[in-house]
């Protein structure tokens, strides 16, 4: 019996085999090639000049990135924009949590409203954001600083402040959704921890720090590295809010990799940021996760 | 006893006050999304005197113009046919190569889940230019298949990802094996067998992967050029800068832009938070 199983089995195995096919040829000629070709592509003079006829240049595309401040400044921004939109999404998001994790009536009908904004695309929230910071007349947030006498404060034309400002939309888009993951994994926290802290007499602070906050760690982990991955990528937003501007004080790599690599025809050289990036991804993902690990051990 | 009632009454109180103080927080963090709203019903003069009050008229004459300006029938047919293409392409393929990747443990099935969690850790853009290449190479350049093809590819892994992890836990392999014994074929005892127990773990593919085509951006902003292909964040985009006086004009656009995930997350709400949930934590 074991045995016929086993051969009818063997004998099934290109059947199993064929169920891989179209998901992997759909992956391999859209996703893999193009990720590959890339690390090919960025060692060429490939560019809307010279479209066909290619040659290997060396290391010539790399070097140019660290020749030109711009494409520093990019990498620059993208990392505070990263580690800031990081830090501050799970800063509030967890508390929002904690704080909703009670047995509230309408704490269901809450948890929709905090959600609301993630599911709109950042393009979208980006255009109602450029508005809302505005300099001008209706501009509703300078609207309210003016009524609070702290006058205008032009968020978006400002070099310095235009990134933070870029971040605080995003913390208000995705505080929500992380706070929705974090509520999830308190539920699943047996109350008994909570009682048995009360009785030996534990505050709230002391609680959250022994209790709370550990048993949290798989949500911290997904929340902090997926946020930090989206945060890498980031796109939409620049786009909408600030086009990378003012100057190039919000110009992130994807942004630079849109306008220089494909707006400018500048190919290979775009391949080449596009190799240091996923560098850059790779580097401080693993960071990040030996350092959630190393967190959680303790 | 009166102490104890005491505590109680207190605690309740804290509560209802707690509850009060988190729709007090909750109604400032929705404020952008009302303002979006009532702006739409406002011309700017009104806009202006009071941004936040409830607008003087309903009418909708702003919201037909909109509508007119950025096609917004044509630019929501894109956009369904796109997320419709594409989620079906994700499930049908996920789930067949999810069910092997599950049952199957020798060495081609794990070398293929490999390159599929690597998808996971790569952000595509990083090849956005050889794809561009790839793309009008094909001919696929300003076609909704293309666009449809490449949703496909960056849905396939974190899909893949929740629908074998689901299988192996929770589709008992007996059900299978005696599938198999009654002479089934793969495919038939997959399609009768396992797919009928997928139905939750394909309803979260399918909203994860409905909320991320709907919302991408720059697939369409590369790969759709022509007017007639264009989808609703497409259309947004091309039309706003052209009303630096008639500021409000542009608000019903952002909001026709919304409305239809906004229907979507209002019917299904309990099902989306739920799928989004799922699968983060399963991830």
């Amino acid at each position: 019996m074991e045995l016929t199983t086993r051969r009818r089995r063997g004998r099934l195995e290109p059947m199993y085999a064929l169920f891989l096919l179209p998901a992997l040829a759909i992956y391999a000629l859209f996703f893999l090639y193009p990720a590959l070709s890339t690390v090919v592509y960025s060692f060429t003079n490939w560019s809307d000049i010279n479209p066909r006829d290619l040659s290997f240049v060396g290391w010539k595309n790399y070097k140019a990135i660290f020749d030109e401040d711009i494409y520093l400044t990019g990498i620059r921004n993208t990392l505070i924009y990263a580690v800031l939109s990081t830090l501050l999404i799970n800063g509030v998001a967890i508390p929002l949590a904690v704080a909703l994790n009670r047995s509230f009536k309408t704490r269901a009908l809450l948890r929709s409203v905090f959600f609301l904004p993630a599911v709109f695309s950042p393009l979208i929230i980006g255009f109602l954001w450029s508005y809302l910071y505005s300099t001008s007349d209706f501009g509703l947030i300078n609207q309210g600083l003016t009524a609070i006498g702290v006058g205008k404060i032009n968020f978006l034309g400002d070099a310095n402040l235009a990134l933070y400002a870029v971040i605080f939309t995003q913390v208000w888009q995705w505080a929500g959704y992380n706070m929705v993951i974090y509520l999830a994994n308190l539920q699943s926290i047996h109350p008994e921890y909570y009682e048995a802290a009360q009785l030996d007499g534990a505050g709230p602070w002391q609680i959250f720090k022994a209790i709370t906050l550990p048993l949290l760690a798989p949500a911290i982990t997904f929340c902090t590295v997926t946020v930090m991955i989206s945060g890498l990528k980031v796109f939409d937003i620049i786009y909408s809010l600030t086009s990378g501007g003012p100057g190039h004080a919000t110009e992130t790599i994807v942004s630079l990799m849109v306008k220089k690599g494909l707006g400018e025809g500048f190919y290979a050289f775009g391949s080449a940021f596009g190799v240091l990036f996923v560098g850059i991804v790779g580097l401080i993902t693993y960071a990040q996760l030996r350092l959630v690990r190393f967190w959680g051990a303790r | 006893m009166e102490q104890l009632r005491g505590r109680s009454l207190r605690r309740r109180f804290g509560l209802v006050s707690g509850e009060l103080a988190m729709w007090i927080v909750a109604a400032i963090f929705i404020l952008p999304i009302y303002y979006l709203f009532v702006t739409t019903f406002k011309t700017p003069e009104q806009a202006l005197l009071a941004p936040l009050g409830w607008p003087e008229s309903w009418s909708l004459s702003k919201y037909a113009d909109a509508i007119r300006t950025m096609h917004y029938g044509r630019a929501l047919w894109n956009n369904l046919l796109i997320s419709a293409g594409a989620v079906t392409g994700i499930v049908a393929c996920a789930s067949l190569a999810a069910y092997t990747l599950a049952r199957r443990r020798r060495l081609y099935s794990r070398a293929v889940f490999g390159l599929f969690l690597a998808g996971m850790m790569v952000p595509y853009q990083m090849g956005i230019l050889s794809l561009f290449r790839l793309i009008s190479e094909m001919g696929l350049m300003n076609t909704l298949t293309g666009v449809i093809f490449i949703e496909i590819a960056y849905g396939l892994p974190f899909s893949i990802f929740l629908l074998k992890g689901f299988i192996e836990s929770t589709v008992p392999i007996e059900l299978e094996e005696a599938a198999t014994i009654d002479g089934c074929s793969v495919f038939r005892t997959f399609v009768a067998v396992t797919l009928p127990l997928l139905t939750p773990v394909i309803a979260t593919v399918t909203i994860l992967n409905v909320l991320a085509t709907w919302n991408d951006f720059i697939t369409p902003l590369l790969f759709l050029q022509s007017r007639d292909k264009g989808v609703l964040l497409l259309e947004v985009f091309r039309n706003i800068g052209q009303f630096s006086v008639d500021w409000t004009s542009l608000f019903p656009m952002l909001f026709l832009s919304i409305a239809p995930l906004l229907l979507f997350y209002l019917l299904l709400q309990r099902y989306i938070i739920a799928g989004m949930t799922a699968g983060a934590l399963k991830g």
